[in-house]
């Protein structure tokens, strides 16, 4: 074995993040999670080419059409093409995912490096805030948000952001709890570093790992906390193809055309399954405890 | 020996399946009517919606009241009626020998006292609500019921301001039951909790938001209604009401979603009953917002909703297409109107007139819940919406809950919104001066021309010169287009097929005391 390829083998062995993802796509589960979410991305990504028909266009002398070689997946109480919707639906839902969860980690983790950096009275005052917004049931306070603010979606994912800031705040803020009186943080403050350098070059790296599972899981709930949303009317508006407004304009006809619930329905829990099996085998991977197992 | 008896036991058996079989004809049993909502009070006078008529309708009684099935008045609590040369003194013999629930007894003292109760503002009972109805039909408070006399104990005579035509029609009206005085006075605000009338049914018990239940009256006036009790249950949910009546939980519905109207016409223990057609449903336009102050924009739309189509996909067929703010059942109809036909090219040409062939955008508000005229606002929202971006304009489809919708839409906050009515007596009047009268316009219409129409036609007694007036106002109304007429609906009702003799009213709601359930 010559010096640089076992150099080689030395450094992939050494970066915990590569260490990460090779025990990631070892996991089937994750690798289902993965398979499933880049699927989804590629679905959103070429809805103009894959999608059979415009997802807005109306005809409704055929409504209710079961499925068919002409529409795959029938069409809905509007005479619309189902399966032209469900990919378009595809867009809407990671969108939410995507910049709800955002949302929610930048105040969560700010919020929970403030608390957990600085303590005492700062801390307090958060944390208590963060408390009250857990004693409410999720869905709730994302009903009174968007209730205040207006049935919208852009509400709806503001909403859905809000109410998850606190469980990022937590993580972050245990976890800073819990390193920052060790003794390279104190030699690091000897050496005289400021304290955003402590924050982001010593704090957060290490609540990565748990910030990155609970990022994923988040996004799966976001998912379903839109749809659930957009099924009582407070999201997504008509016309718009989201799955859980698909799904609650279905209600009246589920006897006759069970369908047009069942497709977007399966959407749904399609997609919060890729989101959740990713989580898992993110937790997996990334727990120190399983390293070199 | 053995013959004999058996002979007897056999001829027994017959006899008893016999008799139990005209009883069950005729008397006893629950019936259970699923409904979208819970009555709002009890008080007739107080309230204005549907569900709560529904109820009070089968606890009191009116002066006149409507022959089953139509707006034609018939003698109730009062048997004859006379009409003074001038119109403007009314003399009703009234009924001897009713009693209230609560064994009060029906009288001319009782009829001025609740008369006097509704008009009079500074009545020491004028309370629990705002008497809306009164103040519609009767042209505020005291409004044109000037005096109520009391000739002798079952004689009242009404002395009017001036004349209307409709005064039978509307005193026939369900919000003008008659009340016991004697529980109005025990009870005061919370009478709408406790009603006493002179009706078929007596209050058993109102659980909010979930049921209300009615005992037969032993001693009612007519004869004793068949059932021996109403349940009138609200689930709001069409789909889980229908899911309930094939269940066999509930044993008729309204409401029926057109999707399940083959569903009901198909399955052998149900059937459906069409309710006569008295209704509209519209699409107005706000006179204040732009550019639907401009006439061609109005038009423009006219021509641009295929109504035809509408009523295919989302009535079951069960509609026609409205030319007319009022429906064809109502006399007066003008049917030599040319309707806006179908035609979407026309429509641009409209647009581009008027200055918007790049289109524009503006909000449409859409029914919330499911009504007789409108039975899917989101759906029906949804074609009217594609329909305008055919001939290039955007509407943003917007919404609020039910009682906010209909308050600010009274307030003229909505630039479109859909709406409609369900006629409350069979006279013109109730339908075009109450919906586009300059004083009740949702939309900011403001036709003068029409009100004088409208207000003549109201203080003429004369039927042939009211029906040219009617015609006259319908053209008006035409020419201007302040909405969209789109479609006169007729309401399915669902029942269990054992249900017999259930008569549907035009007005929406109906008494059930000659209703019985068959074995």
């Amino acid at each position: 074995m010559s010096d640089s390829k076992k150099n080689k083998v030395m450094k992939k062995n050494t970066n915990p993040w590569f260490e990460a993802w090779r025990r990631l796509l070892q996991s089937k589960i994750g690798i289902a999670g993965l398979g499933i979410i880049i699927f989804l991305i590629l679905v959103a990504v070429l809805a103009p080419v894959l999608a059979p028909y415009n997802p807005f266009e109306q005809n409704i002398l055929a409504r209710y059409k079961a499925p068919s070689s002409e529409h795959l997946l029938g069409t809905d109480e509007m005479g619309r093409d189902i399966l032209s919707r469900i990919i378009y639906g595809s867009r809407i839902s990671l969108q939410v995912g995507l910049v709800s969860v955002s949302l929610a980690l930048v105040f969560g983790v700010g919020f929970g490096l403030l608390a957990g950096y600085y303590g005492g009275k700062i801390d307090m005052v958060i944390m208590r805030f963060m408390d009250i917004m857990l004693a409410f049931p999720s869905i709730l306070l994302a009903i009174g948000i968007v209730a205040i603010l207006g049935p919208q979606l852009k509400n709806a994912m503001l909403a859905i952001g809000i109410i998850n800031v606190p469980r990022f705040a937590r993580i972050v803020r245990s976890s800073v709890l819990s390193i920052k009186e060790s003794e390279y943080i104190s030699a690091a403050k000897a050496l005289g570093a400021g304290d955003l350098r402590i924050v982001f070059k010593h704090l957060l790296p290490n609540a990565m790992a748990p910030l990155i599972v609970q990022t994923t899981l988040s996004i799966a709930t976001a998912i379903l906390e839109a749809a659930a949303l957009s099924f009582l009317g407070l999201g997504a508006q008509p016309p718009s193809p989201e799955w859980g407004a698909m799904l609650s304009d279905a209600r009246s006809s589920l006897q006759r055309a069970p369908w047009v619930a069942t497709f977007p329905g399966l959407a749904i829990i399609f997609g919060v399954l890729g989101f959740n099996l990713l989580g898992d085998g993110l937790r997996d991977a990334l727990d120190p405890k399983m390293k070199n197992v | 020996m053995r013959k004999l008896i058996l002979t007897t036991f056999i001829i027994l058996v017959v006899m008893s399946v016999f008799v139990t079989g005209v009883m069950a004809q005729e008397q006893g049993g629950t019936l259970v009517f699923g409904r979208g909502g819970d009555t709002v009070g009890l008080d007739p006078i107080q309230v204005t919606d549907g569900e709560s008529f529904k109820v009070t309708q089968q606890i009191y009684d009116t002066l006149v009241d409507y022959t089953p099935g139509t707006t034609e008045v018939e003698p109730a609590l009062a048997t004859d009626w006379e009409v003074s040369e001038d119109g403007l003194t009314w003399t009703f013999n009234l009924r001897e020998g009713v009693k209230f629930h609560d064994g009060n007894p029906f009288n001319a003292e009782a009829v001025k006292w609740n008369f006097d109760r509704w008009r009079l503002e500074d009545h020491p009972y004028h309370i629990g609500g705002e008497f809306t109805y009164y103040g519609y039909m009767f042209q505020g408070f005291p409004g044109i019921i000037q005096e109520v006399n009391v000739v002798d104990e079952y004689t009242v005579e009404f002395v009017l301001s001036e004349k209307q035509a409709p005064f039978l029609n509307n005193l026939a009206m369900v919000p003008f039951g008659i009340a016991s005085p004697e529980a109005v006075k025990e009870y005061g605000e919370n009478y709408f909790k406790h009603p006493v009338g002179t009706g078929a049914y007596t209050l058993e018990e109102w659980r909010q938001g979930d049921r209300v239940i009615l005992k037969a009256n032993e001693n009612y006036w007519r004869e004793r209604a068949y059932l021996d009790e109403i349940v009138f249950r609200s689930i709001p949910d069409n789909s889980a009401r229908f899911m309930e009546l094939q269940s066999g939980t509930i044993d008729m519905m309204d409401g029926v979603s057109p999707e399940d109207v083959e569903a009901v016409k198909s399955s052998d223990g149900l059937k459906l009953s069409l309710r006569p057609s008295m209704n509209v449903g519209y699409f107005a336009m706000n006179f204040k917002f732009e550019p639907f102050d401009d006439v061609r924009v109005r038009r423009a739309f006219n021509h641009a909703i295929d109504k035809q189509a509408i009523i295919d996909a989302f009535y079951a067929g069960l509609a026609e297409p409205a030319k007319n703010p009022m429906p064809p059942s109502i006399w007066g109809y003008n049917d030599n109107i040319e309707p806006y036909e179908y035609d979407p090219e026309k429509a641009k040409e409209l647009l581009a007139e008027a200055g918007y062939e790049d289109g524009f955008e503006f909000d449409l508000w859409y029914l919330p819940v499911p009504r007789p005229y409108i039975p899917q606002g989101k759906f029906i929202g949804q074609a009217i919406q594609s329909y305008l971006s055919e001939i290039g304009v955007t509407a943003n489809l917007v919404t609020y809950d039910w009682s906010t919708y209909l308050d600010k839409t009274e307030h003229q906050e909505a630039p479109t919104y859909m709406l409609g009515w369900t006629g409350d007596n069979g006279d013109p009047d109730n339908f075009l001066y109450v919906l586009l009268d300059k004083t009740n316009s949702n939309n900011a219409y403001e036709s003068e021309e029409l009100h004088e129409v409208l207000v003549e036609a109201q203080k003429t007694m004369d039927q042939d010169r009211r029906v040219e007036l009617y015609m006259e106002a319908q053209e008006i109304i035409h020419k201007d287009a302040p909405w969209v007429p789109l479609v006169h609906s007729t309401p399915p009702i669902a029942l269990k097929s054992n249900v017999e003799n259930y008569v549907p009213n035009p007005t929406g709601t109906e008494k059930l005391h000659r209703v019985w359930l068959e074995e």
